[in-house]
């Protein structure tokens, strides 16, 4: 408990300073793009010059625009003082302006030197630090309201599939894949939200520290995320994956790119009193949603409760072992010694199944397998273990999905398949099967099954072999 | 040719003359100039092409800091106060300059024997 408050404790300071820093930096940096390039229109009178002059200066620059605004506010304060003090020698304006002017130099040599002086490296590795800082706490905001966005659409999904389900339009089946699209979608949608505030943070944060326009440190921001969040996306989240999961993830560096250069001249949105309601609004509507959506739940249980399933016999169910191959004769198993095995996680996280001889009898597998060469433990599509579907295999599929050589051991056989690494494994069933001595394959003993998602990162999936 | 030599003396000085007046308090750009020509007798006429981005230059690294504020005779006016970073750096250029212009002296004096 006490780790928790720290963490969510620590997470939520890095947020809260990083909110902080990035609206301190961005109150020099304007609202557009045309604070970056002030330009003064002359006119043709004395005065004229000066504004020709705070121009030239001025199209130097290329600072934030309250940078721009301070230079040219000083440098009218200074030729104000300058030109007075000039006239009251016994000057003409005209002659007092010129004067003034000319010993302030060339417009774009001071203005040059002003932007040297304002873009320091000083303010440049401030820029780079509070760039990070604030990138790494928008990550934590945006991580917070990836979730809440991810969640928002979910349930819109939901509302959507469950709309659709109620006028008899067939939707998806995610129970097949223990979940995988949604959760893998919603952990994308996460990490693109996190991704693009993470990299807006830092591109307006470094360029307010550094005294620079955004669109000029974009480049450097655009390709530190794409390399940050790419990686992170395609190597370092692991979880359950899917295509359209994984099509979302891919998208995590072109959108950091995005987030660098889209409109990144426009301060970041700000929470205020709206955000406030429309965030408490949000939370109403969720609740509500939620609430309906559990309605449409309760009453189609109750629907499929009246009218049970014509797949739903009073026999024994049949398991459609007869798509994979003929049972073993009895004649080539005469002491029965072929027991049906079983199935665990072994310790890489793989699944074993094993096939073991009559213990009672201690009949060494040598012996049981008299009859038998070529013995291989086959992975094959089932149906899900619900009435309304059926049971058993499932008759689509007339080969099975994986196939592994049984190794034989002095009292069992056994193989360990790595379902979590394939990408449709689904719900599967796992049997024994093996060449008799008319040289055709029976199958032999049925090991057990159970339903799997696929489990690691993008690459994992991209790379996996099925 | 006087000027000229005067005006690349001053060249890498600005610095120390602009640290040096505001040790005093607080003034803002055409007063600096002013007070630099006044201390030196009218023998610095510091460039004020090079005043300003020396200022914007020391305020980056911390040696002043800016604030605008209403001027005793007129408009906002950006003033310039010496922090204690700055300090550090005044003292530390004018040894600088003492040495230097120690070292010149000598130079020059053994020139002329």
């Amino acid at each position: 408990m006490i780790v928790l408050l720290l963490w969510v404790g620590g997470f939520g300071a890095l947020a809260f300073f990083a909110v902080k820093l990035v609206r301190r930096s961005e109150r020099r940096l304007g609202t557009g793009p045309s604070d970056y390039y002030t330009t003064i229109a002359p006119r043709p009178d004395a005065d004229g010059l000066i504004s020709a002059y705070l121009a030239g200066v001025a199209g130097q620059l290329v600072l934030p625009a309250a940078d721009v605004a301070e230079v040219r506010m000083e440098l009218i304060d200074h030729l104000t003082d300058s030109i007075s003090s000039l006239e009251a020698e016994g000057m003409d304006h005209e002659t007092a302006v010129r004067e003034a002017l000319g010993r302030l130099g060339p417009a774009a040599e001071l203005g040059r030197q002003l932007r040297a002086a304002h873009q320091s490296t000083r303010r440049l590795l401030a820029g780079a630090g509070g760039g990070v800082f604030s990138a790494a706490g928008g990550f934590v905001l945006g991580y917070v309201g990836g979730v809440g966005l991810a969640f928002v659409l979910l349930i819109i999904g939901a509302l959507c599939f469950g709309l659709l389900t109620l006028v008899g339009i067939p939707t998806p089946n995610f129970n097949a894949d223990q979940n995988a699209t949604p959760n893998s979608l919603m952990e994308a949608t996460t990490l693109l939200v996190a991704a693009f505030v993470a990299t807006r943070y830092a591109v307006r944060t470094s360029a307010g520290l550094s005294r620079r326009a955004p669109r000029s440190v974009a480049g450097f921001w655009a390709a530190a995320s794409a390399l940050v969040f790419g990686w992170l996306a395609i190597f370092g989240s692991h979880g359950q994956q899917s295509w359209p999961g994984v099509i979302a993830f891919l998208f995590v560096p072109v959108v950091a790119v995005a987030a660098a250069f889209v409109r990144i001249e426009r301060p970041m949105p700000h929470v205020g009193r709206w955000s406030l309601i429309l965030a408490i609004g949000g939370v109403g509507v969720l609740g509500l949603s939620l609430v309906l959506l559990l309605g449409v739940t309760v009453s189609g249980g109750g629907s499929n409760n009246d009218s049970p399933s014509p797949l739903v016999t009073s026999g024994p169910p049949d398991y459609h072992f007869g798509i994979v191959a003929p049972p073993a004769p009895d004649a080539w198993d005469p002491q029965g010694s072929i027991f049906g095995g079983g199935m665990r996680s072994d310790a890489s996280g793989g699944q074993l199944y094993s096939t073991v001889t009559d213990p009672q009898a201690a009949v060494p597998m040598s012996t049981a397998l008299a009859y038998w060469h070529d013995l291989r433990f086959e992975a094959w599509h089932s149906l899900p273990d619900d009435p309304t579907q059926g049971f058993g295999l499932d008759t689509k599929y007339s080969s099975p999905f994986a196939v592994l050589p049984a190794e034989i051991h002095p009292t069992w056989l056994q193989a360990v398949f790595h379902f979590e690494r394939m990408r449709d494994a689904g719900f599967y069933e796992v049997v024994l099967t093996g060449v008799g001595p008319d040289g055709k394959r029976y199958m032999l003993d049925e090991c057990g099954g159970g339903s799997t998602s696929f489990n690691g990162s993008v690459w994992d999936w991209i790379t996996a072999p099925q | 040719m006087a000027g000229k030599i005067r005006a690349q003396l001053l060249k890498g000085t600005t610095t120390l003359l602009v640290l040096t007046v505001l040790r005093d308090g607080e003034l803002y750009g055409y007063e600096i100039a002013q007070r630099i020509r006044e201390k030196s007798g009218g023998a610095f006429i510091p460039s004020e092409g090079a005043l300003y981005p020396a200022l914007h230059a020391l305020e980056a690294d911390g040696a002043l800091g800016a604030s605008w504020r209403e001027s005793d005779r007129g408009p906002r006016r950006r003033y310039y106060k010496i922090t204690t970073s700055g300090v550090r750096m005044l003292e530390e250029h004018a040894q600088e300059w003492a040495s230097f212009s120690l070292a010149m002296g000598q130079a020059v004096g053994s020139g002329e024997r």
